[in-house]
């Protein structure tokens, strides 16, 4: 690329040619606030104004996060008019939000403080209306909350929910101040084709859009004394909870974690990872029977709430392809109020199942009626990574300090395999490792399957798998790339054999309940942390190498795809479709 | 050809103004084709431009003719077409784009509807030029759907033009092909926006996107495009046809050709004119507009639709083209011009245009989102009374980001109207946020009647009419009071005011209120005046026994003040008793009312000349306080040879002399001489000639200007022409004639009307050769009054200004550079009417007396409660159209040759039934 040479400033610079005059800026160490650029999903709508910089010869201002650099430009970014537009833009944007910043679930971590704190705002000369409680919010997702008076209108949810999720639920309706992101004809979210993936809550620079919060549902389990309150956390939060305390991504805080979840009085600490081993097992088994007694192919995962949702609703014709496990989340919650009450003891009543998830949609599927295949719902009450980390903040936990914790018996131990569940293609090179094992005997040569891991959105792989030859499976994350994997099965243009689908960027480490900021830069770093768990930390790195799983198949469940597994651990699917509204 | 009733003659179209100054070009078929048929089209030369591009031209060609010919786009951004066409022709790339813009969506702007509706070929045949010129295949007419007729017509265009091979596959078996369609639009405002229209035919919601890239480069479907407005393709055949040089002919420097306005408002002949760029405002307002009816006062127009700005009367010279429109703040826009009259609120116009353009915002950016709603918010309030002080400035910083930090063009202009009426009428607004009045009486939070909000003194006229209706005539008189110390003098001699704004005047005529202010006092019990007892210490001396003198003096008697007038001349009422006429103004009338206030305990003293009689020292060391209010009666100099001759009188001085001495004048012991001539348009000079004329003379009033810019009441001048004296328009007078010592005569030049001055007239231009002289026994120059202001001692610290009348302390209405003195009335303003004189007492009674109480330390005065009058409601709901009912008035000699008061004043069925008349604006209605 050209390099175009430039002035900011009175600073010259040298940068590629295409590159943003605020990009520019940040190479000679000016940062310019922005709101509405993302530039990481290609997002530069030039609509918040608050990156104006002068260019000479230029008529107005210039919005810096989308205007390209060109030879010889003179840019001044910090000019008696730039800072009062700059300024008036900002009092504006705060003059429309409700000054509710001290209790807003976005305090201390809100990009609109930051940004009229680098403007140098003083003073808000206009009138902030009251906003009334009608209408304001859309409490109807069982994930997602709204909250329309504290949106900005900087389009970022709806940028991340067009183009990477495709599934447009999010968009601009009305005009002018009438203006406000929401589904389709304003109709409660929960009546759209949302699925609940959480990334527009990530997107958002503010506290319009937030996770549904169930901490005092927890605190009050915690608090009943008639209550067995068990918990499990996701692969991916001992990758990221760290984050909310000032902890460099890409830190493992397993054993932190454990013990904040003892300390805030969880009467047994499990763990996901080790239902995802028993994931792994079911679903390698149902992709042998499907291949072996021609089933559905390619086969996709089913861990993925809001991908199983995505395919309800727009590929309906293709459900059958989705495996039938339920997702590690469900099998922990059925196992743990059968199995585990079983063998403690417990009425399973009186078991309260908490799950710590990357994911709003978790929230949305352990609501789903048919996850009760104990006569209790499976998972009780699901908390997000931001959520857990509020508690543990409310009980005025040391987090950093704190000592590294144990978990319990039986369903805390886990493999290497169901660890890296939590990063995209993790579930592929957990299920490719115990396949090759089942079908050939022996452990694949390499455990690591490197090229289905990282940020590329469709990756690939062909694996000899002994008797049944190569299999070619595919990964996509991100449901723009999950659309061009699933375009091709209904063309009948298919042949990959399995398919990993991941909802949000990266997998779980880039869920829409983890912590804020999440962009690639942190998925990656998370990412990373898996993999040195499932290299370096875990002494197995096979599910069907877990003792804990081995047990329960001959104390309990018998045999994978066994009637018990069918009842408890397999689940069906609905034909939703795009037609809106959808009434439950 | 001649009408055969007046037989007068009929005019040919091209000797109709409103035709005539007009040069058609982008409108030449203009009801001239049946738009729905192509060869009517054809036989005009349709088509021939595009055959000539197609078959004779190169592309690098067609784009020269273009920039030759200095066509601009005439959608508002006026950026130069050839341009835009070259660097789309430019760009490499097997598809491409050419759109017209259709989507003309200005309040009462119809340029683009007409050319579709009227020659929709011509834009179809441009459109294909540009195809040619950039190499596109494919165009899309972007049409809104409001636009039916439009829609209809240009697809029976499209049909035919490809039916004839004019359009599609093989244009004139050229190989060229063009396909077109349209694209019906949903009525977003903001789709007039080139990125937004381009978004919305890709089917997404119409909001602009940033650019670069630029559609040339990035259009449509990201492909390279052009976008030009309907009237810029429909400029396009000519230009082949003729060349860009002939395109060129007209114009300005900078902006060529002609562009049609859509004129609307108050004007005479609304609709669209095509005039060359470059015309005068004025010349469009007035000359193919007609002027303004009602005979009202040209405000401003505005310029460019709700984004536009205004161009105020002092600007009606300005050449309308894109420089130097956008000078003035405004911009051509697509060429909506809204013509507003004296009866627009310059506050109330920039809020009616933000709340368009705040609903039509798009909402994604935030300036344009948030601040103009803002700024409307702060428009809203100042026009309901609520407006603070730093709302102005607030205005501007919020007008100058907005612009500056918008996305697109809709934010970036929006502002525009505020930040013009700003710039023109900051004082309008000045009046809403700190008096709480809106002079045009438009923003009706602000007042109770659009009448008394006219009156400088406010009183309540609806309130005294329905007490006639009532039979109430003492209260009626009583609320006349309560404000106007002179009601039976202002229902004679006021200029009302608050007629021009009476709401009746928009149906047929406005009530005459003056009239029924006088059959009030004419027939009303006049209420007993009982003296006031002196209750304050601090002693007030006023200077004049004018109106504003007077009313001072009753006011301050009122909060028990002891006041003294002193008068120079021997009776007192100042301008009221020495300069208007007994014919209009009975002496015993003025005589009573004057009574009335020295029954309060108001001193008069008469005949007494400060620095003459008593030194103004005196004065101060007696009294706290001294109000001056000597009137303005020095004629003004008209600064020719011979005005030193006998026979050469002031206005002023003439009238002051007849009514000091009515008996020498009437006898003949002086006079005038058989033939006057009479200098000036005011009312001053309709007096010195009614005058001139009831003394037998032969007058001749020499004005330089025309019968409607005559500053005299238009009652006065029909006076004037009824009793017989001649007034010669547009005569200025050179020199004047003598013989021993005495005039002789009166040599004039004749004038013709050239450009606009400031107040919105057309100058006077002297016509070279025109000299003529009149022979006349005396001249009566009345061009003006000055205030003679010798009697202040050099040292008084009372600032005089170069008019020879008072500065006011910084920030006050009333107060002198020297604190003692206030000042009012003639003396403060120049040559003014009686109603504001009294305003100006009452403003200054309101600060002597708070000066005093401020410095002793009081609370602010309480008036006395007032005996309660309630208002009568009763609304004939049958209020059929009526006009003014006519004042009885003298007739024949009997007029002409007595001092007799000529109009009798309303019998009581005369008042009824004007009364009647009244629609009660006062009253509000849940």
């Amino acid at each position: 690329m050209a390099l175009v040479t430039l002035t900011i400033d009175n600073k010259q610079v040298a940068v590629e040619e295409g590159t943003t005059i605020l990009e520019a800026a940040k190479t000679i160490g000016i940062n310019i606030p922005s709101l509405c650029a993302w530039p990481e999903i290609k997002y530069f709508p030039g609509a918040c104004r608050v990156c104006v910089t002068e260019v000479i010869g230029q008529r107005g201002l210039i919005a810096s996060c989308v205007f390209p650099v060109s030879e010889g430009m003179v840019v001044k970014t910090n000019t008696e008019r730039v800072r009062t537009a700059r300024k008036m833009t900002v009092e504006l944007l705060l003059a429309n939000h409700p000054a509710e910043c001290t209790y807003c679930v976005r305090s201390g971590n809100c990009e609109l403080q930051k940004v009229a704190e680098m403007v140098g705002l003083k003073q808000i000369r206009f009138n902030i209306p009251d906003f009334q409680e009608e209408g304001r919010f859309d409490h109807s997702s069982p994930s997602i909350v709204r909250d329309v008076s504290k949106c900005i209108n900087c389009g970022r949810c709806v940028a991340v929910c067009d183009s990477v999720q495709t599934v447009s639920v999010l968009t601009p309706s009305q005009r002018g101040t009438e203006v406000r992101v929401a589904p389709a004809f304003d109709m409660p979210i929960n009546e759209s084709n949302c699925i609940a993936c959480g990334q527009c809550i990530l997107a958002c620079p503010v506290g319009a859009l937030y996770e549904k919060d169930q901490v005092d549902d927890v605190w009050k389990a915690l608090n009943d004394p008639t209550k067995h309150v068990i918990v499990q956390e996701a692969p991916s939060i001992r990758a990221a909870l760290g984050e909310e305390f000032g902890i460099p991504a890409g830190t493992l805080i397993t054993g932190k974690m454990i013990s904040a979840l003892r300390q805030l009085g969880f009467d047994k600490v499990f763990d996901t990872n080790f239902s995802a081993d028993l994931t792994i097992i079911e679903e390698g088994n149902e992709l042998l029977q499907r291949a072996k007694e021609g089933g559905k192919l390619p086969m996709i995962t089913s861990c993925c709430p809001s991908w199983v949702k995505f395919c309800e609703h727009f590929y309906p014709d293709l459900l059958d392809h989705l495996s039938t496990c339920k997702s590690p989340q469900q099998m922990f919650g059925a196992m743990a109020k059968t199995y585990y009450a079983e063998i403690e003891g417990i009425d399973p009543k009186d078991i309260v199942s908490v799950s710590i998830m990357p994911c709003t949609a978790k929230k949305l599927e352990s609501a789903r009626p048919e996850m009760n295949s104990s006569g209790y719902r499976d998972v009780d009450i699901v908390l997000t990574t931001r959520e857990l980390a509020r508690m543990i903040k409310e009980a005025g936990i040391d987090f950093v300090n704190l000592p590294d914790g144990e978990y319990d018996a039986p369903m805390g131990e886990y493999s290497g395999a169901g660890t890296i569940f939590g990063a995209t293609g993790g579930v592929m090179e957990a299920a490719l490792r115990t396949v090759y094992a089942v079908v050939t005997g022996e452990n694949l040569p390499n455990l690591n399957i490197t090229p289905v891991r990282g940020l590329e959105g469709v990756k690939d792989a062909t694996v000899a798998v002994g008797e049944l030859g190569d299999i070619k499976v595919g990964v996509a994350h991100g449901l723009a790339n999950a659309r061009k994997l699933m375009d091709e099965i209904r063309k009948g243009k298919s042949d990959y054999t399995f398919i990993e689908i991941m909802s949000c960027t990266g997998g779980c480490v880039g869920g829409g309940g983890g912590p804020i900021p999440t962009n690639n830069e942190v998925r990656k770093l998370r990412a990373g942390a898996l993999y040195k768990d499932d290299s370096q930390v875990q002494t197995t790195r096979q599910s069907h190498e877990n003792p804990s799983i081995k047990k329960i198949y001959d104390n309990f469940l018998k045999e994978p795809l066994g009637h018990k597994s069918h009842e408890l651990l397999h689940t069906h699917y609905t034909q939703r479709g795009e037609d809106l509204p959808h009434k439950e | 050809m001649r009408e055969p009733i007046t037989d007068k003659t009929i005019p040919t179209m091209q000797e109709v103004p409103f035709f005539a100054l007009q040069d058609l070009r982008v409108l030449k078929n203009r009801g001239l084709i049946d738009p729905e048929k192509i060869d009517e089209y054809i036989a005009r030369d349709g088509y021939a431009g595009m055959a000539k591009a197609l078959t004779e031209m190169t592309p690098d060609q067609i784009i020269q003719e273009v920039l030759d010919s200095g066509l601009r786009g005439r959608g508002g951004g006026g950026f130069p077409t050839g341009l835009k066409w070259k660097f789309a022709a430019g760009e490499k790339g097997p598809v491409k784009y050419v759109l017209t813009n259709a989507d003309e969506g200005d309040p009462g702007a119809f340029m683009d509807r007409s050319v579709l509706e009227g020659d929709p070929h011509a834009v179809i045949e441009g459109m294909v030029v540009a195809a040619k010129a950039i190499g596109a295949h494919n165009g899309y007419i972007y049409c809104r759907a409001e636009y039916p007729l439009a829609i209809k017509r240009l697809s029976v265009a499209i049909n035919q033009a490809k039916e004839y091979g004019l359009l599609g596959k093989d244009i004139l078996g050229t190989g060229f092909d063009f396909e077109l369609e349209i694209y019906q639009g949903a009525g977003a405002f903001v789709c007039g926006e080139e990125t937004a229209l381009m978004t919305s035919i890709e089917g997404k919601r119409g909001m602009p996107r940033p650019r670069p890239p630029f559609p040339s480069v990035s259009g449509l479907w990201q492909k390279p495009s052009i976008l030009n407005n309907v009237e810029t393709f429909a400029n396009i055949p000519q230009i082949m046809l003729r060349g860009g040089a002939w395109y060129a002919s007209v114009g300005t420097e900078k902006s060529k050709g002609t562009k049609i306005f859509a004129l609307t408002g108050d004007v005479h002949n609304v609709g669209l004119v095509e005039v060359p760029m470059g015309t005068p405002l004025g010349a469009i307002v007035y000359d193919i507009g007609g002027g303004i009816p009602k005979g009202k006062r040209f405000k401003a127009a505005q310029l460019g639709g709700p984004s536009g700005g205004m161009i105020p009367i002092e600007h009606l010279n300005a050449p309308i083209d894109y420089e130097s429109v956008e000078e003035l703040g405004a911009i051509i826009g697509s060429g909506g011009l809204i013509v507003m009259d004296e009866d627009s609120c310059a506050v109330d116009m920039a809020r009616f245009f933000m709340e368009f353009c705040v609903e039509e915002s798009c909402g994604k950016c935030t300036p344009c989102r948030e601040g103009n709603k803002r700024m409307l918010d702060i428009l809203t309030n100042i026009t309901e009374g609520k407006g603070k002080p730093g709302d102005i400035e607030l205005l501007e910083e919020m007008a100058s980001v907005i612009r500056d930090a918008s996305l697109c063009g809709l934010g970036q202009t929006a502002p525009n109207p505020v930040l013009s009426t700003i710039r023109y009428f900051r004082k309008e607004y000045e009046d809403h946020i700190y008096n709480h009045h809106c002079s045009a009486g438009v923003c009706a939070d602000l007042f109770k009647s659009p009448c008394q909000n006219a009156c400088p003194i406010g009183m309540d006229v609806p309130a005294y009419i329905a007490l006639i209706m009532d039979n109430r005539l003492e209260d009626a008189y009583k609320v006349m009071l309560k404000t106007n110390p002179f009601p039976s003098i202002c229902g004679r001699v006021c200029d009302h005011q608050c007629q021009s704004k009476c709401r009746r005047g928009k149906t047929d005529e406005p009530i005459a209120i003056k009239f029924l202010k006088r059959f009030i006092t004419d027939n009303a019990q006049r209420p007993k005046v009982e003296a006031i007892p002196v209750t304050r210490k601090e002693t007030i001396a006023v200077i004049g026994s004018g109106p504003a003198g007077l009313t001072v003096a009753k006011d301050l008697a009122i909060r028990g003040y002891k006041v003294t007038v002193f008068e120079e001349l021997s009776e007192a009422g100042g301008m009221l008793r020495w300069s208007i006429p007994a014919y209009r103004l009975p002496r015993d009338i003025i005589t009573k009312e004057i009574d009335d206030i020295r029954a309060l305990g108001v001193e008069i003293k008469c005949n007494t000349r400060i620095g003459k009689d008593i030194p103004l020292s005196k004065l101060e060391s007696e009294f706290d306080y001294i109000y001056l209010a000597p009137g303005a009666h020095t004629s003004q100099k008209m600064g020719l040879p011979g005005e030193e001759l006998n026979g050469v009188y002031g206005g002023v001085e003439f009238l002051r002399d007849f009514n000091a001495n009515e008996t020498a004048w009437t006898t003949g012991e002086k006079t005038l001489g058989a033939k006057v001539a009479v200098i000036g348009g005011g009312n001053s000079a309709i007096d010195a000639a009614r005058c001139a004329t009831r003394l037998g003379a032969d007058v001749t009033i020499l004005y330089r200007r025309e019968r409607d810019d005559m500053p005299a009441a238009i009652e006065e001048i029909i006076a004037t022409e009824e009793e017989g004296i001649k007034i010669e328009f547009l005569v200025a007078p050179l020199n004047i004639e003598g013989k021993d010592g005495k005039v002789s005569g009166i040599t004039c030049k004749r004038m013709k009307l050239g450009d606009f001055d400031r107040s919105g007239r057309r100058r006077p231009v002297p016509i070279e050769g025109s000299e003529f002289t009149l022979n006349v026994d005396s001249i009566i120059a009345a061009i003006g009054q000055i205030p003679d202001l010798s009697f202040l001692p050099e040292n008084s610290d009372i600032s005089i200004n170069r008019w020879n009348t008072f500065d006011l302390a910084e920030g006050s209405a009333s107060q002198t550079t020297n604190p003692k003195f206030y000042a009012g009335g003639d003396a403060l303003t120049g040559s003014d009417t009686v109603i504001n004189a009294i305003a100006a007492g009452h403003q200054a009674a309101i600060d002597i007396d708070t000066a005093i109480r401020i410095k002793n330390n009081e609370d602010p005065y309480e008036a006395p409660k007032e005996e309660e009058i309630i208002i009568p409601f009763e609304l004939d709901e049958d209020n059929p159209e009526a006009p003014q009912t006519k004042m009885p008035e003298l007739h024949g000699h009997e007029r002409k040759k007595s001092f007799i008061e000529v109009e009798l004043g309303f019998t009581l069925e005369d008042a009824l039934k004007e009364a009647k008349r009244c629609l009660r604006c006062d009253i509000e209605l849940d």
